[in-house]
């Protein structure tokens, strides 16, 4: 069954800063060389999908530049490839919008253009590894017009976004932002039939300020809706402490093996051809990612260092995230500290942050 | 279509049997050199670093992993519209099939290809030597000299000489004597078997040299005596700099220990005439709680539980723990148990090393583990 793909990146968050200051939630750099939207085009890539539309920001210049023409997802083709479609304004003031009718109007050329009979819909920050195989052919088995996503997460989770009731025959009866007990989180993610998502942009149009899970919320009793469990890890990053927490699960051996290491869906992204990691006679590293081009002489702990960083000598790097080209200075001490590129930390400076509010130094900064 | 100034001709045709195991499955220009390259990596990075954008590529001994490498090109920018890189095998004509015969005729059999692009001059490059150097210098030194043929040259100590093949040059760097492993060397300037010529003098000289019944078509020992006894221009460009034909398990061994010993030998760090590479997306490399790594080269996608000193870690390679690793280069994707011993060895690419295995003395040379394992 042919499926085309379509992802939002035309959202954002208040929470992180600096860190958002001139690119999108979806390009925010991750895991040591990738940007947030890698999962979402990997997923897609990985199962065949060869048409895939990305809604970008305003601000988009940051993700342009990562994505490309989308040759590290083979979308770099004669038929079918990478459509980047400019979304609105309003995305970024919207808080918690991932499917804005308006931005899904402004694409509807995707929808009416290809002969595909699905059309595979997802946000573009969250780190997870999905075969997107199995979900096109139950919802294709089910007749449903629409199947979405959801992993179940304990009572008492930190999870925010939609959660669904389900019943007993795996049908969508209940969406809502407020978990009331349900346990089934949505994951941003769902699958629709083309020809019903015409008929639904057609349909609700005048309601183009709204998203679209809220106008299926308002009409749950109209739309035929199936639901498909994803039982894999799901980073989900909606500000700083969760953005540290989502990078340090990289260390787990379990998640790396799962989201990183799957030799038939592997997460791609922009290569950059560094050097492969100097490490120096004394230095100390420990349950840390590292990433091509660094030079380590210090020492590194529960973290995750970006390509091309330098660790100088005598310097401690603790629970942080340095992301590309920071230069950590002689016997500089960085705790719970989240570094954007180019940082410089000078010789000797001690930053702490603490467990739950990281500190967070902005591009370029020298301290 | 714009005449091209200068295309390249890259023989990857060895066999490289010096290397033994390292070459029993693969082209010893596709051997891995420094955790994520491969040999190929430095003569195409060279030539992208130079400007020349379309690169022949002779290929005949075990192509298969070397053609899938090259793919388009595109990981050098040489996927380009009017040019690009050329896998030129071996091929049949309307008189049978001839496999390359030696360095000069493998281009012979390529004049066509070459007149496709009609250059005015023709690098001739190996592909397996690493180096970093920038061809336009010698190109504008082979413009300024008019000279027929420019031959590449490096000072080597005068007890090694006789090891190489030696140029004798006059005053004026013309060549006025070449001899293949003198015994007696006159001169300390080697060949580095990087040779540019004009494309018409080389066409001719081609041509006769395919009717001489008596020669054995390689660039050393025929072309450049038959130049030279024509009385062509012929002219020494002197590089100097990290050059090291990596021909042998030894040479091979020594010159990936110079990146860790010598970082200034052939500085894969800097961002000048950047190395490129078609590597594999790996994740970035996982250091475990217990890991101990010193002065090595570990490269993206490796996962270290165990110890490692003075060695190189190729794309993907895992160390178990309790395994201590010495003075040693782990290729890309193999897999080292728990509790090995692995001193002054070459693990080969994705060889699997049981726990509790003991390769390699320090007391000894160097010794090759497994054989190659091809994976995507």
């Amino acid at each position: 069954m042919k499926t085309i793909g379509l992802i939002s990146a035309n959202y954002g968050s208040t929470e992180f800063g600096e860190l958002l200051q001139n690119r999108t939630l979806a390009s925010l750099p991750y895991g040591g060389r990738y940007r947030l939207i890698d999962f979402a085009l990997s997923n897609m890539a990985n199962a065949g999908i060869t048409t895939v539309g990305v809604i970008a920001p305003v601000n988009s210049g940051s993700l342009l530049d990562h994505i490309g023409v989308g040759n590290p997802w083979s979308l770099g083709r004669k038929r079918g490839g990478l459509f980047v479609m400019p979304g609105s304004v309003y995305g970024m003031q919207k808080s918690g919008s991932r499917f804005l009718m308006r931005d899904l109007l402004k694409c509807e050329r995707l929808f009416y253009k290809d002969d595909a009979d699905f059309v595979i819909m997802s946000g573009s920050t969250d780190v997870w590894n999905i075969d997107f195989e199995p979900l096109i052919k139950a919802h294709a088995e089910s007749g449903k017009s629409v199947t979405m996503v959801y992993k179940k997460v304990a009572r008492g989770e930190e999870f925010r976004g939609y959660f669904l009731d389900i019943n007993e025959n795996g049908d969508v009866v209940g969406i809502n932002n407020e978990s009331f007990g349900w346990s089934n989180y949505f994951a941003d993610c769902f699958i629709i039939n083309r020809s019903y998502a015409m008929d639904f942009l057609n349909w609700y149009s005048a309601l183009e300020y709204k998203d679209m899970i809220e106008i299926m919320q308002e009409n749950l009793g109209t739309i035929n809706i199936g639901s498909f469990e994803f039982r894999g890890y799901l980073g989900k990053i909606k500000n700083p402490w969760e953005f540290l927490k989502v990078n340090q699960a990289m260390t787990d051996y379990d998640i790396r093996n799962e989201v990183f290491c799957n030799p038939e869906r592997m997460i791609y992204t922009k290569a950059q051809d560094e050097a492969p990691v100097f490490h120096y006679q004394n230095c100390d590293v420990r349950n840390s990612v590292i990433s091509a081009g660094c030079v380590i002489e210090g020492r590194v702990e529960n973290s995750i260092i970006f390509r091309s960083c330098h660790i100088a000598k005598d310097a401690v790097v603790r629970n942080s995230v340095i992301m590309m080209h920071g230069t950590i200075g002689e016997g500089a001490v960085l705790d719970n500290v989240i570094a954007d590129k180019y940082v410089t930390i000078n010789p000797g400076v001690k930053i702490y942050g603490g467990e739950r509010e990281p500190v967070i130094i902005g591009k370029n900064a020298t301290i | 279509m714009k005449k091209k100034k200068m295309l390249a001709m890259l023989l990857a045709g060895g066999q490289g049997s010096r290397l033994y195991d390292l070459t029993t499955s693969i082209a010893k220009p596709a051997v891995s050199f420094g955790g994520k390259y491969r040999i190929i990596d430095f003569g195409l990075s060279n030539c992208v670093n130079s400007g020349i954008d379309t690169v022949g590529i002779l290929v005949q001994y075990k192509p298969l992993v070397l053609n899938r490498y090259v793919g388009t090109g595109e990981s050098w920018d040489m996927a380009v519209a009017d040019g690009g890189v050329h896998i030129l095998p071996p091929y049949a004509s309307s008189t049978g099939g001839e496999w390359y015969e030696g360095t000069a005729d493998a281009i012979y059999h390529n004049i066509d290809f070459i007149d496709m692009y009609s250059p005015e001059n023709v690098l001739i490059l190996s592909g397996d030597h690493i180096y970093k150097m920038n061809y336009n210098l010698m190109l504008n030194e082979h413009e300024a000299n008019n000279s027929d043929l420019t031959v590449s040259v490096i000072e080597v100590p005068w007890e090694e000489a006789s090891r190489f093949g030696i140029m004798t040059a006059d005053e004026q760097g013309n060549i006025v004597k070449f001899t293949e492993k003198p015994a007696e060397p006159d001169s300390n300037l080697a060949s580095m078997g990087i040779y540019i010529f004009k494309w018409d003098t080389l066409r001719r000289a081609l041509l006769e040299d395919h009717e001489n019944k008596e020669s054995s078509h390689d660039f050393g020992k025929d072309l450049i005596p038959k130049l030279l006894g024509e009385g062509k221009k012929l002219s020494v460009y002197r590089f100097s700099g990290y050059w090291r034909d990596v021909g042998t398990v030894q040479s091979y061994y020594d010159s990936q220990m110079d990146l860790m010993d010598d970082v200034d030998s052939i500085n894969v760090f800097s961002g000048d005439m950047k190395v490129f590479s078609n590597s594999n997306v790996y994740p970035p490399q996982y250091i475990g709680r217990e890991a101990n790594i010193k002065n090595s080269l570990v490269c993206n996608g490796c996962t270290v539980y165990g110890s490692v000193s003075h060695s190189i870690l190729g794309s993907g390679a895992v160390v178990g723990f309790g395994t201590v690793i010495e003075d040693s280069i782990v290729l890309p994707n193999a897999i080292i148990g728990r509790n090995c011993k692995i001193r002054k060895a070459i693990i080969n690419e994705g060889a699997v090393v049981d726990d509790n295995t003991e390769i390699g003395d320090p007391e000894n040379g160097v010794v090759v583990f497994g054989q190659t394992k091809l994976s995507i």
